[in-house]
């Protein structure tokens, strides 16, 4: 039985975290997926935004095409997202299929959030 | 006085926005004090050059041309080896010393003329050897005195203006531009009335009002100090030493500078030939005053009531129209006003009779001098704003000061030939046949002025984009660039298919093969490489580094032979029969497992009748897994009646993104089944926002239009979804073309309806912030149908996120490129203002109370 995703929404100095935990994978019954989370944010003014994947065990290419389909959004309008605390599993699948060039990906949430003050 | 005091009485005679209102009355100030002080000089200087015999007129106007090289060259030495403030003070207070020279040497030569006797009009008695000598050479001090005029004209207005640029923004500059040409014409008339009431009232002392104009320049030299001194504070406060670099040029490198950028050449050349024009007209115009009037005096009086009353008019209409003009017609009409209208005139000195000749010269001078003075003189400062900074400079004094000579001495030139060559020193009593021929001339250069008008505005939007560049990759570019995005999800499927079963894993390995020379990292993340069986839970579903399928699965993945004889397989008629017979059980298993597979390979069969029957039920399936394999086998068999059962998945987020590929893949001809879909109010409005997307990535001209036509419709939660899917296809299609009246008149509405954010603000104010922000994108999506792309997201990200300089460029462009109806409305939603200056803008630009 595939764990649900529940995700959680905070915000740290102007900077929006989602902490996921969970399985970012299809599901039968169709739920808030995190790209219209994402967008949510962005309607209301927000910019940067930090995917905390501590939580997560495992992601279907759905999963992958919800973080894609956040990054494009938060990209043209000129934001930031940036991911922290991936797996060394994910991370590993993320460097062989060359996600990693595409998203911000950071050892710990604290340097993720830091790193928007110093951009 | 308060800042926003001040600012409302400058609003009366410019548009003053922020914080501008005291660098913008300094300046203006400055512009006051230098233009009064040369319209005091100009009169003198016409009055004496008119009385001088006709064919000298050339020879003091090419004089100046071929000397001004040499004060050009000590102007940039200084330039770059001052400080800007030590600079402009220097250079005023040399001029103010100036002054008092000439009076001394034209009220020797006065006096003189007035008593027989010699005297010391100083009472200074070792002075006197320089009477004499100024008494036996009175035609140099004339000469010499036009010389001196015209490089203080030349070099003042050439440091004002570089004062604005050192303390104005460029898209402040254009709205600022106005009230200082209000401060020049309101110091030119000051002048003119003083010199115009002096040789009334003193007909006879006309030099004594060189002794007023050092008043004025130390005056000006206050006012610079007061210039730089506030622009300091403010570039530290914001952390900007825009003053801080001198730009180091020498004359060479400001000629060469020129001479390498067209947009500069064409500029210098269109200013050139507008100065030859104003040359000749105004020997034309002095040909009428010698004529008409027959003393020294009356024409000094003569020539400064014309300047005042001109000034005057000037003054009126600048404050009423200039502004006005340019907002409403922009820098291209507003720089071929002066030679449509010149050209009339020039015509017209064919038509009239003799009688009317004054009255002709007033009109064809009045109109070039009013012009210069306001329109033209304003645009010609603006067509300097895209230049790169470091160019500008180098150019702009070149111009100012060179190129300016240069038209005045060409024209002074051409007027010399044309003299000698028709012998019109002998027909001065027929005055109307010299200004006719010289007429032609005016004629020849007024059509040259004219063409290139034209060829510096199509170079103007050109120059600015160099100034504006890009501050991040859009997020698809970015993508795109390093990812295999449909690979990489196939990846993703075939990790998480290994859960499921053998079967469905070895199917998707088979794919990804046929896709795709698989890296030996891939392969060993897939597990390829490995050498047993092993069944895998979740938990180490990602351990790489764990067992693999079976032996000698990496070769048979490489085996080409055995890759198409499965191939073969599927093709056989026996297998075709006997999976005929199972699918419909499989169909019908409630093993989720067995319908994925039989899902995927529904795909790798031949499309006969029970294949597709089976397939549509799978794509109807409660489990997402088992839909997402199904819409993969429906887009390679891509059947007409799975298409409605495929829209509907579009309802479901976990299946959207397959759907919306399965239904591109049915390519043209899917658009006419879509939009009823789009357009069906009783489907869920989730479905109906992912349809845009299918027409995208169908990306025929049909879609395009569907989608246009859908945006016009105004249904609001479609709009976003409508707008992507154009932005979409704009960038992966640029064959593609949109009607662009349709965009237009949608852009309109779009930004009329981010007007109401700013007239109306929902809740509070960061929410107006937000809901403002996503409009103002939307209106830059669709400005990317119409206009250049890349052009357009970079004014989009510069006006978001530039530094202020970055930013005034993209607004810059885009005042040049859009449509009046839009820009006056859009620009004020982009700038940098407090809300109720915005609210203000907008009001007035939609015309409410």
């Amino acid at each position: 039985m595939a764990a649900p995703l529940v995700i959680k929404t905070r915000e740290v100095k102007h900077v929006v975290v989602f902490d996921i935990e969970g399985e970012m994978r299809r599901h039968d019954t169709p739920q808030v997926t995190l790209s219209s989370l994402v967008q949510g944010e962005l309607d209301r003014g927000r910019r940067n935004i930090v995917f905390n994947l501590a939580g997560v065990g495992f992601i279907d290419s759905f999963g992958v095409g919800e973080i894609l389909a956040s990054f494009k959004s938060i990209q043209d309008l000129g934001g930031k997202l940036k991911l922290c605390r991936i797996s060394d599993r994910l991370l590993l699948i993320f460097k062989i299929t060359m996600l990693d060039k595409v998203l911000d990906i950071l050892e710990d949430c604290d340097r993720a959030l830091d790193s928007f003050d110093s951009a | 006085m308060t800042d926003g005091r001040l600012k409302s009485l400058l609003n009366k005679l410019g548009d003053v926005r922020g914080r501008e209102a005291r660098s913008a009355l300094t300046l203006c100030g400055f512009f006051f004090l230098i233009t009064f002080t040369f319209y005091i000089i100009k009169p003198v200087r016409e009055g004496l050059l008119i009385s001088a015999r006709p064919s000298w007129w050339p020879y003091a106007d090419l004089a100046t041309a071929l000397l001004i090289g040499f004060v050009v060259a000590l102007n940039t030495r200084l330039l770059n080896r001052l400080p800007r403030r030590t600079y402009l003070t220097a250079s005023l207070l040399f001029f103010a010393a100036c002054l008092f020279a000439f009076w001394y040497v034209f009220d020797v030569i006065q006096t003189t003329q007035l008593q027989t006797p010699v005297a010391d009009s100083s009472g200074i008695l070792f002075l006197l050897w320089a009477q004499m000598i100024i008494l036996q050479n009175k035609v140099i001090p004339v000469f010499v005195f036009c010389f001196w005029a015209d490089v203080f004209i030349a070099m003042s207005v050439t440091q004002f203006w570089i004062a604005v640029n050192d303390v104005i923004a460029p898209f402040q500059a254009k709205r600022l531009v106005g009230l200082f040409v209000t401060g020049g014409l309101f110091g030119g008339i000051a002048g003119a009335a003083v010199a115009a009431l002096a040789s009334y009232f003193r007909p006879n002392h006309l030099q004594d009002l060189l002794l007023v104009c050092p008043v004025l320049l130390v005056l000006a030299v206050v006012t610079v100090n007061v210039v730089y001194a506030g622009q300091r504070k403010v570039d530290a406060a914001a952390g900007n030493d825009r003053l801080a670099p001198a730009v180091r040029a020498g004359y060479a490198e400001s000629f060469r500078t020129v001479l390498r950028h067209r947009y500069l050449l064409l500029l210098a050349a269109m200013v050139a030939s507008a100065l030859v024009v104003g040359t000749l007209i105004n020997y034309q115009f002095k040909t009428v005053v010698r004529h008409v009037f027959e003393t020294d005096a009356a024409r000094t009086s003569f020539v400064a009531a014309f300047l005042f009353v001109i000034l005057a008019v000037s003054t009126v209409v600048h404050l009423f129209t200039t502004r006005r003009f340019l907002r409403a017609y922009g820098i291209g009409w507003a720089i071929s006003l002066a030679p449509l209208v010149l050209l009339v005139g020039a015509v017209a000195v064919f038509l009239i009779p003799a009688g009317l000749m004054l009255l002709w010269a007033w009109a064809v001078r009045g109109g070039d001098k009013a012009f210069d003075s306001t329109l033209s003189q304003s645009v010609r400062e603006l067509l300097y704003i895209p230049v790169p900074e470091d160019v500008k400079y180098k150019a702009k004094i070149f111009i100012d000061m060179f190129v300016n000579k240069f038209g005045v001495g060409l024209g002074a030139g051409l007027y010399l030939i044309l003299l000698n060559v028709r012998h019109f020193e002998y027909r001065a009593d027929q005055p109307l046949a010299l200004i006719r021929e010289t007429g032609v001339l005016t004629l020849v250069f007024l059509a040259a002025w004219l063409g290139l008008t034209r060829l510096v505005y199509r170079e103007y939007p050109d120059v600015l984009k160099p100034s504006i560049r890009k501050k991040w990759d859009q997020g698809g570019d970015v993508i795109s660039r390093h990812v295999d995005v449909d690979m990489t999800l196939k990846i993703f499927n075939t990790i998480q298919s290994r859960e499921r079963s053998t079967t469905l894993y070895l199917m998707n390995l088979f794919d990804l093969v046929h896709r795709k020379e698989l890296t030996p990292e891939l392969k060993d993340l897939l597990g390829i490489k490995r050498d047993e069986i092993e069944a895998r839970g979740m938990e180490t579903l990602f351990d790489v580094g764990g067992a693999g399928l079976f032996p000698g699965l990496e070769e048979a993945m490489d085996d080409v032979d055995l890759r198409h004889e499965i191939d073969l397989v599927f093709l056989l008629p026996a297998y075709q029969e006997i999976m005929a017979g199972r699918l419909s059980g499989i169909v019908a298993s409630p093993s989720e497992v067995d319908r994925i597979e039989a899902a995927k390979i529904i795909g790798r069969m031949v499309a006969n009748a029970p294949t597709l029957e089976a397939l549509g039920q799978l794509l109807q399936d409660p489990s997402a897994e088992v839909a997402l394999y199904a819409l993969e086998s429906a887009s390679i068999h891509r059947t007409p009646e799975h298409v409605p059962l495929i829209f509907q998945r579009l309802g479901n987020p976990m299946l959207r993104g397959e759907a919306q590929t399965a239904l591109a893949a049915y390519g043209p001809g899917i658009e006419g089944m879509a939009q009823p879909v789009l357009r069906d109010t009783g489907e869920p409005l989730e479905l109906r926002r992912a349809v845009p997307e299918v027409l995208a990535r169908v990306g025929t001209q049909r879609a395009a239009d569907i989608l246009l036509d859908e945006l016009s419709r105004n249904e609001e939660d479609l709009e976003q979804a409508l707008i992507d899917a154009l932005d979409k296809l704009r960038d992966e299609r640029p064959q593609v073309r949109f009607r662009e009246k349709s965009v237009r008149a949608e852009v309109l509405r779009l930004v009329r309806k981010a007007c109401d954010i700013v007239l109306n603000p929902p809740g509070e104010p960061g929410q107006a912030e937000a809901a403002l922000d996503i409009r103002i994108k939307r209106v830059f999506d669709l400005l990317t149908l119409v206009y250049p792309r890349e052009d357009i997201i970079k004014d989009y990200q510069n006006v978001l996120q530039g530094t202020a300089k970055a930013k005034a460029y993209s607004l810059e462009h885009l005042d040049t490129v859009l449509d009046r109806e839009i820009k006056v409305l859009f620009l004020p939603l982009l700038e940098d203002l407090p809300s109720d200056e915005r609210a203000a803008l907008v009001r007035k630009a939609l015309r409410l109370k």
